[in-house]
């Protein structure tokens, strides 16, 4: 009996701090803490022990609504945000400290377009597989404000024409007055740190993996350097189309995968980052 | 009364010297007095031992009594006398000046002018009472003194009240001037006082007291009007960047109408750019407001400042000020160092990109060994092209400076020492960004810098936070421009409680003496951190935001909100509004009302912004149909500064260009405004200002009068040490106050020894 009162009292407790937690997120809009999900890759890629630490910056990825289907034959769409998840998000944030003196957590941080104020926390986001994504109007209401706002969003691995209009389809409903055009080799986006005037296709594992170790994938056979720009001619989208800069990173540890190619998708990731932190 | 007791008016009193007529030394009567006292006291003694009752405390009264009748009479013998200096009767003369400026044209008791008043006052005796022993001179005064006709020729008559201005200092020295040829004996100035030069200043006073002519004044008007509202100052920038958020301190007063309500207006030209509703404070009382308006763009813009004239208001010709502010066609330069790429960096620069005032360099250390410099403006120097300036020349190139997350060793000792002179020596402006290479956490404290910082900084580590924090204005935030993000400043309270939480905050420490606290942080997990500092520092001003999470303002509100944009601009312009170039045309007042002459000066600097002591400094001036070229001289007591007083042949707006050159070096340029307005001095500080006429006197060695009194003049006036004077001997014995005080010393021991019964 006595020990029953006293789980009582605990359980008590637990709710009461639970819910002045829930509150004081509620009431100072803080950000959600980390939070990792089963990926479509990995399950059990180890938390770094820093985790938890506070630092200024961090790659939000965005978790979105995806087609199950977009090529016309069986594949599993679902969860298709997750996708290198989170092994190429955990080394590409090591390469971050390494390279630049941005102060970054070690781990990404999730967000959601869901009408909730957390995603303006993180003003970089990053979403791959766009090719597949289907954001609902409120999602895409919140994308253009989120940008508007400041935000910066780049994507990347996504490939051929049919993952393009996918994504257009989307983006186009964001900023129907806006253009995608090419990124212009002296656009500073490509020279803020590194000069990347000499760029090219980034590929997936699939290049080291299975034959014939084809750079692209589906018709997906030239890079593409895209964005949209502001009103202040700065790039607030950048499109990253037909490369594979996700796997790059993810692969950036396997003795198999080319260090030109990772060295490259770094690079390009690095100098996004500080764009954004720039312009 | 006094003349009653003392025989003589006070004047002679306190004008004249005490003398011994009798011609005995004065150590005898002491001696007498002492041998009296002597004398009395065996004599009490003795003659009272057989009365038993006068003993002890009341014999030592009787004594008293008795010495003191005994030293009066003693001093009697003496003969006391005032030696004091009077007028020769005849032999001098004494100028009438009658104040003749419109203010004089007031009718305060509904009977008639105060001129009319004056006029009545000297036909009605006062002329005739001094003719009878002076030559008596007429003047009449305004901005200047004129002579009048004597009085028997009608001088009284041309007197009109329509005088611009009211200059009494001036008009004394040009009294003084007559009096170096001709023998003034004393001054009577008839005028309400409403001097609008400033006062007299204490040069005239000086010359007057030398010559010793005794100013008596006569004041008219009342001292107080009973329905008037006046304005009686407007503060506000003389300078500022376009479409600047500019403060106007309005200062009035009002009678009658306490508890009402009335709007005070800004308008250039027709256009109202700001309004207020106060409510008028008790009568009499100093109210002051803070109104925001914008500048607008470049150009120079008259404001007038105005209350709604009130219903039966007696002078509404004061409810307005007018105001000249020269809006810069400039960009000021501000350079950024940041030493790691963070969210603050990138929303601080979108946050003034729209502001055309302001243009912002940024120097941003990416790695540990590469920097990104932006600075894309058209005449951008090369000096930050390789990072942060290494000679003072380039990096006084930039009016602000933001220091970031860059610790202060980033920086060689001479760099150090640069940014310190930047403030002190360039005057510029100089903010400290919190952050986890920033003030304490970046070694400030250590570094010279430390004596630039508004703030006391912590003796410990670790003091950036990152946890939220909500912000706070204080009361000193509340009234400053560069916190106001909403314009009704109840508003602005509000809109700052309930801004997005900062995502970090510093422990910057304690503010410094002098230093201004416009915010605090209000973290979660301790009490309140000075959030926003501000101090003024040499030349130039500091602050620190002790903060890098101000971006939420951005990203955590809707695209339409503005709080960001603004608070960091007004900031800026804070930071670089007053910021001098290396040559600074200024003068005390740009809106010269009744003022024949203008001073200008210039502050030239060389490129180190050493004063340039050698340097060949002209005004160029051009008004309606008026171009000339003053020379300007160097101050002997302050290098680098070059004055000049230039007489402005009429009324109308004028435009000052001053150049400098040393040898074929060129120094700078500056341009100015300013403008003469007559008759308009005269609309304010219509009210008998008693102070100043009864200063004046009590300063020269005259009286003030009213007018009703102004018939015990005619004996006062014969005393004085100017003009041609003989020295006379007052008697001071038979004053019936001495036989007085014989009679009670006397009846005061009688009546004594009535009560002891001894008699």
């Amino acid at each position: 009996m006595r020990r029953m009162t006293r789980q009582f009292v605990f359980a008590l407790a637990a709710i009461f701090v639970a819910c002045g937690a829930l509150w004081a997120q509620k009431q100072f809009k803080l950000p959600r803490p980390f939070r990792e999900y089963p990926g479509y890759e990995y399950n059990d890629f180890p938390v770094p022990d820093d985790f938890q630490e506070k630092h200024e910056w961090t790659r939000a990825r965005l978790r979105y609504p995806s087609f199950r289907n977009v090529h016309g034959y069986f594949a599993d769409g679902y969860n298709r945000w997750t996708v290198d998840y989170p092994r190429s998000d955990r080394h590409l944030l090591e390469g971050v400290r390494r390279l630049t003196r941005i102060d970054t957590k070690s781990v990404e941080q999730v967000v959601d377009l869901d009408g909730d104020d957390d995603v303006y926390n993180w003003p970089f986001m990053y979403a791959v597989e766009v090719g597949y994504w289907n954001l609902p109007d409120d999602q895409i209401a919140q994308l253009r404000e989120y940008l508007l706002r400041g935000g910066f969003f780049m994507c990347d691995d996504f490939h051929g024409t049919i993952e393009w209009e996918n994504f257009t389809r989307v983006m186009q409903k964001v900023f129907p007055d806006r253009p995608i055009v090419d990124l212009d080799n002296k656009d500073p986006i490509f020279h803020v740190i590194y000069d990347l005037d000499r760029r090219f296709q980034v590929p997936g594992m699939q290049y080291v993996v299975y034959p014939p170790h084809r750079l692209y994938e589906y018709d997906g056979f030239v890079a593409r350097w895209e964005g949209i720009y502001d009103d202040k001619g700065r790039v607030m989208v950048a499109i990253c189309h037909n490369m594979d800069l996700g796997d790059a990173w993810e692969n950036s540890d396997d003795p198999r995968y080319p260090e030109k190619f990772a060295s490259l998708a770094y690079r390009i990731a690095m100098n996004y980052f500080v764009y954004d932190l720039t312009h | 009364m006094f003349e009653l007791f003392f025989k003589y008016p006070a004047s002679v009193f306190s004008k004249g010297t005490f003398v011994f007529a009798g011609g005995w030394p004065v150590w005898l009567l002491v001696l007498a007095i002492a041998a009296a006292a002597v004398a009395l006291a065996f004599f009490v003694r003795t003659n009272t031992r057989a009365a038993a009752r006068i003993k002890g405390a009341r014999s030592v009264a009787v004594w008293l009594l008795q010495t003191l009748l005994a030293a009066v009479l003693l001093l009697m013998l003496w003969h006391p006398a005032l030696s004091v200096a009077t007028l020769r009767p005849q032999q001098n003369i004494v100028a009438v000046v009658v104040d003749d400026s419109s203010s004089m044209a007031v009718d305060d008791a509904g009977s008639g002018s105060r001129k009319n008043a004056a006029v009545n006052l000297l036909k009605g005796g006062l002329v005739k009472q001094l003719q009878d022993k002076f030559q008596v001179r007429l003047y009449k005064l305004s901005d200047h003194l004129d002579r009048l006709e004597a009085y028997d020729k009608g001088g009284l008559d041309k007197l009109t009240a329509a005088g611009t201005a009211t200059h009494i200092g001036d008009s004394l020295k040009q009294v003084l001037a007559d009096a170096a040829s001709l023998p003034i004996g004393a001054v009577v100035l008839l005028s309400d006082g409403a001097d609008n030069s400033g006062g007299i200043d204490l040069e005239t006073i000086s010359e007057v007291r030398r010559q010793r002519i005794p100013v008596h004044t006569i004041g008219f008007g009342r001292e107080k009007m009973a329905h008037d509202v006046e304005l009686t100052g407007v503060e506000t920038p003389a300078r500022a960047l376009p479409d600047s958020r500019l403060s106007a301190t309005v200062a009035f007063h009002q009678h009658g109408y306490a508890g009402q309500k009335a709007n005070i207006l800004i308008k250039d030209g027709g256009k109202v750019l700001a309004s207020r509703e106060v409510t008028f404070k008790a009568d009499g009382v100093e109210q002051t407001e803070n109104i925001l308006y914008n500048a607008g763009p470049a150009g120079v813009r008259a404001i007038d400042v105005s209350i709604d004239p009130r219903p039966g208001e007696e002078n509404p010709r004061n409810n307005k000020i007018a105001k000249l502010v020269n809006v810069d066609q400039r960009t000021a330069r501000v350079l950024y160092m940041e030493g790691e790429p963070r969210w603050e960096f990138k929303f601080l620069r979108r946050a003034v990109e729209d502001d055309k005032s302001i243009h912002l360099a940024t120097i941003l250390r990416t790695t540990q060994n590469k920097i990104y410099v932006q600075d894309d403006h058209a005449d951008a120097p090369k000096s930050i092209k390789d990072g942060f300036p290494t000679r003072v020349e380039d990096l006084f190139e930039f009016d602000g400076l933001i220091l970031g997350s860059v610790d202060a060793p980033y920086f060689t000792t001479t760099q150090q020492q640069m940014i310190k002179d930047f403030v002190d020596r360039r005057g510029g402006g100089l903010l400290f960004l919190g952050g986890r290479d920033a003030l304490g956490d970046g070694g400030y404290k250590q570094s010279v810098l430390n004596d630039v910082l508004p703030v006391k900084l912590p003796d410990h580590k670790n003091t950036f936070v990152r946890d939220p924090a909500n912000v706070e204005l204080t009361a000193q935030g509340r009234d400053s421009l560069i916190t106001r993000i909403e314009e009704d400043p109840q508003k602005n309270v509000e809109r700052w409680k309930t801004l997005p939480y900062l995502m970090n905050f510093q422990d910057a420490g304690q503010p410094k003496p002098g230093a201004v606290v416009l915010a605090d942080a209000l973290p979660t997990s301790v009490g309140r951190l000075p959030l926003l500092t501000i101090e003024n520092y040499g030349r130039g001003r500091t602050a620190v935001f002790a903060t890098a999470g101000s971006w939420r303002w951005q990203m955590l509100q809707p695209v339409a909100d503005r709080s960001h944009e603004i608070f960091y601009s007004q900031l800026l312009r804070w930071l670089v509004n007053d910021t001098p170039k290396r040559m600074t045309l200024s003068t005390p007042k740009q809106m010269l009302n009744d003022e024949a002459s203008v001073k200008l000066r210039a502050e030239v600097r060389d490129k180190a912004y050493l004063p340039a002591a050698d340097a060949t400094v002209e005004a160029h001036i051009v008004g309606d149909g008026v171009t000339e070229t003053v020379s300007m001289r160097p101050d002997a007591l302050d290098a680098g500064v070059y004055t000049a007083e230039w007489m402005i042949p009429k009324a109308g707006s004028y435009v000052v260009e001053a150049t400098a050159h040393r040898g074929t070096e060129d120094l700078g340029r500056d341009v100015m405004t300013f403008r003469r307005d007559d008759g308009v001095a005269e609309n304010f500080h219509v009210e008998q200002n008693r102070e100043l006429l009864e200063k004046l006197s009590q300063e020269t060695g005259g009286k003030y009068y009213k007018p009703e009194d102004a018939n015990k003049l005619g004996k006062d006036i014969n005393y004085s040490e100017a003009g041609i004077t003989v020295r006379e001997t007052r008697d001071l014995w038979d004053m019936p106050v001495v036989f007085l005080l014989l009679l009670l010393l006397r009846s005061g021991e009688w009546l004594l020894r009535r009560k002891w019964g001894v008699i």
